[in-house]
């Protein structure tokens, strides 16, 4: 179906991981000014797909997220900034462009050189972008009388990711891509270094979106224009590569370490890496038994692999905590 | 899959336009291809389908096997897609779609630079800024001046039906209805609306402008004027920003001729004190989204979010009808179907009555037309009820149709006298085959063909009978 739709890009803005990204002893060395001219012109296609389409950019930085472009503040004249009118350009392409590259410098020469960076606030971002979205999909006047949903723009989210997971993300990005489903965002995930991201991946699966790591990063913009510019409706008649296998690992909510096997709260489903006497969530009182025949397992079983990881032993029904996948938290909508 | 079927339904009318540049020869198509603007309007409007697959050939430096290419394509799509191709194919936008898929040379350097920006070609307008003497005109002049512009012509075809008094548009503006057979010369002095003009009349305004633009684009054929110079021009308007405004200087001749006719039309703003600088006006600038081109006849701002609030009409299920509308081209408009009751300052009461229909009917409005007339103008409140318009008003509008109809006539062949049941039905069972049987009875041995039938059915009943023959002999 034909009809207008809204992208929300985000930009994981790492100065740390562009400079090891741009590394001429990387197989593939990819700049940050590159990626940005490939970038620009998918934002470009965007707008050319459709007048009506809508985009917004987010940032994140070190320890903050911030609203780059947004389509309604640049058709507001009072917030847009200045662009110098050109008669070879597209007026939409060049407020995008100019306004994207100005912030962005703009926010590398405040960034200075800290002694130690914070960790890139991708959660901020992405938050940021399901609140936008939300709000263009529930106007302020529509209210009291519901509109009908033909005129309401598909949305997406674009990440645009180079660093890697930061375990204690796990449980705020997760319950951004519950807040997602809800609102029938889909979520794309574009890698475009560093490491398989778990958590990203988990996202563009449960939210129907695709999740691609970057191999040839000379062809980012074709990559990006065949994967992330169709919209959900070409997407069924022209196929978007999806991953076959989706790491569904979960991190624990005590020490935020992403683990294969840990101990679920049976009341409210936490996640934990070893037996705890009370979840830190519910505040549920588990037995004193179990937990003594829970650390028993443990022992043996660390003592018998050898392994740091906590092993699969044999689930016991009916005591308060037990051992599962903690895939299948994942699964849970 | 309804999405999928809802965006077939959507791609079997390509947009007026692109079928208009399908009947051009490929010269001129590949001069128009040149400017970059015109490039990225007719990107916009292409279907869906057909701009995703230009966007996935456009940075490819080499040409792509086909087969590489619809390998993404999912088995229940293949059809769509292929269609899509032979669509790019037609306007010259894809070479040679047969082994290997690549965009046509003109064609991918412009919209590449579009997208890029850059160049030398000035396709999207020079722009000038405001001096102090003549200052720019703000967005609200600018929609006043359009919506003024294009309901005076309007209001011209409806109030011609009439007899009532109103002001005549410029004779460019009447030329183009009555070639276009909107409108037809009735007396030496005054034009009559015709049936078709009717129906134009209930379009949305997105399709009136095109219907009026492409009738302008044929007529500029004929006056030998360069067609690629008239559409570049148009798609130059369209990607221009409202309310600023821009030089004629590097305009061509033909061009500046037409800024004169497209002012009639309130596509162009232009102050006679300044010929040298104009202005788009949203019709112009609206030309290839799907934003609504005017801004509301209520003038409650006009800004894009209102749009929606645009529906005035409530109708109820005993066909009473409530306008909210001050404006007297919808109130015309509404008269052509509607027995108007009473006028309010803000309010136009009527019924639809079967006289009412049966004159709108006479003058070749179908029922569906204004069934969707009614639809595309609901008031907000209307939009609550599911479905839209009342089943018994709608079913009546229908069945009102209907007793217009009650004969209809087909010219053909009567075929009678057979000689047996066996030899009838055989013959009939041919003719049900090829689909040309109007009408049959059994009882009385006979059928009626349409005239195409006639030729094939008469051959195999001349051999029908040959071999009867043989077969005795």
């Amino acid at each position: 179906m034909d009809r207008s739709s809204h992208l929300s890009v985000i930009l994981d803005l790492c100065p740390t991981q562009w400079l090891l990204s741009a590394q001429p002893s990387n197989p593939h060395p990819l700049s940050f000014d590159t990626f940005l001219s490939h970038l620009l012109v998918f934002l470009n296609s965007h707008i050319a797909y459709k007048h009506e389409n809508s985009l917004a950019i987010f940032g994140a930085l070190p320890g903050k997220s911030l609203l780059f472009y947004s389509s309604e503040e640049a058709g507001d004249p009072s917030t847009a900034e200045v662009v110098q009118p050109d008669p070879n350009s597209y007026r939409f392409f060049k407020t995008v462009d100019q306004s994207l590259v100005r912030r962005i410098s703009r926010e590398f020469d405040i960034l200075g050189q800290p002694d130690t960076e914070e960790p890139c606030a991708l959660v901020g971002a992405l938050t940021k972008a399901i609140c936008y979205i939300n709000r263009l999909l529930h106007p302020a006047q529509s209210l009291s009388s519901p509109e009908d949903s033909a005129n309401l723009p598909d949305p997406r989210i674009l990440i645009l990711s180079v660093s890697p997971d930061a375990s204690n993300s796990y449980i705020p990005i997760m319950n951004s891509i519950f807040s997602a489903q809800k609102l029938k965002i889909t979520i794309d995930v574009c890698k475009t270094f560093g490491p398989d991201s778990v958590f990203l991946q988990q996202a563009a699966y449960l939210t129907g979106g695709s999740y691609i790591y970057l191999e040839h990063r000379e062809a980012l913009l074709q990559y990006l224009v065949m994967s992330f510019l169709p919209t959900p409706s070409i997407r069924k008649i022209i196929t978007v590569p999806t991953e076959d296998k989706t790491d569904f690992r979960a991190a624990c909510f005590c020490h935020k370490h992403v683990v294969d096997v840990g101990y679920v709260c049976s009341v409210c489903l936490s996640i934990f890496c070893q037996p705890v006497p009370v979840c830190s969530t519910c505040r549920t009182k588990f037995p004193m038994k179990t937990l003594q025949r829970l650390n028993m397992t443990r022992a043996s079983s660390l003592t018998g692999t050898g392994a740091s990881q906590p092993s699969a032993s044999r689930p016991t029904n009916g005591t308060p905590a037990k051992q599962v996948y903690t895939g299948l938290a994942a699964n849970l909508r | 899959m309804p999405a999928v079927e809802e965006l077939s339904a959507k791609d079997v009318g390509a947009h007026p336009l692109l079928v208009f540049l399908q009947s051009q020869p490929k010269r001129a198509l590949s001069r128009l291809y040149q400017r970059p603007s015109s490039c990225l309007c007719i990107f916009r409007l292409l279907g869906p389908l057909e701009r995703q697959i230009v966007m996935n050939v456009l940075w490819l430096d080499a040409s792509i096997p086909a087969s590489t290419m619809s390998s993404w394509v999912v088995r229940e799509g293949k059809k769509q897609y292929d269609q899509a191709l032979i669509e790019l194919s037609r306007i010259d936008v894809l070479v040679n779609s047969a082994t290997e898929l690549t965009l046509s040379a003109t064609f991918k350097a412009s919209l590449r630079q579009a997208i890029t920006g850059g160049g030398s070609t000035g396709s999207f307008g020079v722009p000038l800024s405001g001096d102090s003497e003549h200052p720019t005109p703000t967005i609200a002049t600018l929609d006043t001046y359009a919506l003024e512009k294009w309901e005076s012509i309007l209001h011209y075809m409806v109030s011609s039906g009439t007899g009532l008094p109103s002001t005549k548009p410029s004779a460019g503006v009447e030329f183009l209805l009555e070639r276009s057979g909107l409108m037809a010369k009735a007396r030496e002095t005054s034009s009559q609306i015709t049936s078709s003009g009717f129906q134009f009349l209930l379009h949305t305004p997105h399709d009136q402008l095109w219907a009026l633009l492409l009738q302008y684009l044929e007529m500029s054929e004929e006056r030998k004027t360069d067609i690629v110079e008239v559409i570049s021009f148009l798609f130059m308007l369209s990607t221009m920003e409202l309310g600023k405004e821009y030089s004629v200087d590097t305009l061509t001749k033909a061009q500046e001729h037409m800024l004169s006719d497209l002012r009639d039309y309130g596509l162009v703003w232009q102050r006679k004190a300044t010929p040298q600088r104009f202005s788009p006006t949203r019709l112009a600038t609206t030309l290839t989204s799907s934003l609504p081109p005017l801004p509301t006849a209520t003038g409650t701002g006009g800004a894009g979010s209102d749009s929606k609030g645009e529906g005035f009409i409530i109708l109820e299920t005993n066909y009473r009808i409530y306008a909210y509308t001050d404006n007297p081209l919808q109130t015309a408009v509404l008269n052509l179907f509607v027995t108007l009751k009473s006028r309010f300052p803000n309010l136009v009461v009527g019924s639809i009555t079967r006289d009412s229909v049966k004159r709108a009917l006479m003058n070749g409005i179908t029922a569906d037309q204004i069934i969707s007339y009614l639809t595309t103008h609901a008031h907000p409140q209307m939009r609550k009820n599911k479905p839209l318009i009342p089943v018994t008003v709608q079913d009546q509008i229908r069945l009102w149709e209907l007793e217009k109809n009650r004969v209809k006539s087909d010219e053909g062949y009567l075929y009678t006298s057979f000689a047996s049941l066996a030899d009838y039905e055989y013959v009939l069972k041919h003719g049900r085959e090829l689909g040309v049987i109007l009408w049959e009875s059994a009882a009385k041995r006979c059928f009626f063909t349409s005239v195409e039938g006639h030729a094939s059915i008469r051959l195999f009943i001349e051999r029908l009978g040959q071999n009867q023959q043989n077969n005795r002999s």
